[in-house]
């Protein structure tokens, strides 16, 4: 029903207000809510958090999805990033993904180089966050994955090839 | 949504899992139609008020997102994490560290 575009975190709050009664999950939330409504704000400080990037989830080519969302087409090639998967996916529709590292990172993110969609996540880490991630994930055919972590605005990167038995959606 | 977070030597493991379809909107069904695109976008957790973590996900995220991250915490801890999909629902949920 709300199909009005959103931009920016304050029209994101509002539109979260007025359509606060419209579905039975939301009913539910709305008790939550207006108890922990001091809680909510604080989640989403204003210049903190952005509103999802679309820009970012382009269906574009791996280059250009490292282009649009790190602002680099060459994330540094590191061995300190740690990317577990399976060599081969046995259900392409859900493959388990690891991303660790040691690196002091405040970003975290997942592409699969030849997904329609390349970038899977992105996770902004704040106070006592480890960078330590996982989730499971979809793969249109046998590719690589990269993980890539931000440190002191600067970009690393780790890959490993999956290979992709059937394909999934 | 369901999330259980343990505390083993100061660090917290966190397991969440969202029921939700996230289609990509690529996918067909039985009948050759195209499924609409409905999937989770963002989430955001907070831990005891502060913010933790801020997600922005898309499609290529497994059907039923399960979800796992740690951070350094202690047993009572309070998390508090709210998702919201391409059709503007939100799903929110807490729980203490066990």
């Amino acid at each position: 029903m709300n199909r009005t575009a959103l931009s920016g975190s304050a029209g994101v709050q509002m539109h979260v207000v007025t359509t606060i009664l419209l579905n039975n999950m939301k009913r539910r939330a709305f008790i939550e809510k207006s108890l922990l409504s001091a809680a909510l704000l604080f989640i989403r400080p204003a210049g903190l958090v952005a509103a999802w990037n679309g820009k970012s989830f382009q269906q574009v080519s791996i280059e250009q999805a490292f282009l649009n969302v790190l602002g680099t087409k060459t994330p540094e090639k590191t061995n300190r990033i740690t990317l577990t998967a399976p060599a081969v996916a046995s259900d392409s529709s859900a493959v388990p993904v690891e991303i660790n590292t040691d690196i002091k990172a405040d970003m975290l993110y997942l592409f699969v180089e030849k997904n329609l969609t390349p970038l899977v996540f992105s996770c902004s880490l704040h106070g006592g966050s480890i960078p330590w991630f996982a989730l499971n994930i979809k793969m249109k055919e046998s590719s690589l994955l990269y993980g890539v972590v931000r440190e002191g605005g600067k970009y690393y990167a780790a890959s490993v090839h999956v290979d992709v038995l059937a394909q999934a959606c | 949504m369901r999330i259980l977070a343990k505390e083993d030597n100061g660090i917290v493991s966190v397991k969440v899992i969202i029921s939700h379809p996230n289609e990509s909107g690529s996918r067909k069904d039985e009948s050759g139609n195209l499924v609409p695109a409905h999937f989770i976008k963002e989430g955001f957790v907070s831990l005891n008020g502060q913010p933790l973590l801020e997600l922005q996900l898309g499609a290529s995220v497994s059907k039923d997102p399960f979800l796992q991250f740690k951070f350094a915490g202690k047993k009572g801890d309070r998390l508090s994490l709210r998702f919201t999909d391409s059709m503007d629902n939100e799903f929110s949920a807490e729980a203490a560290v066990i």
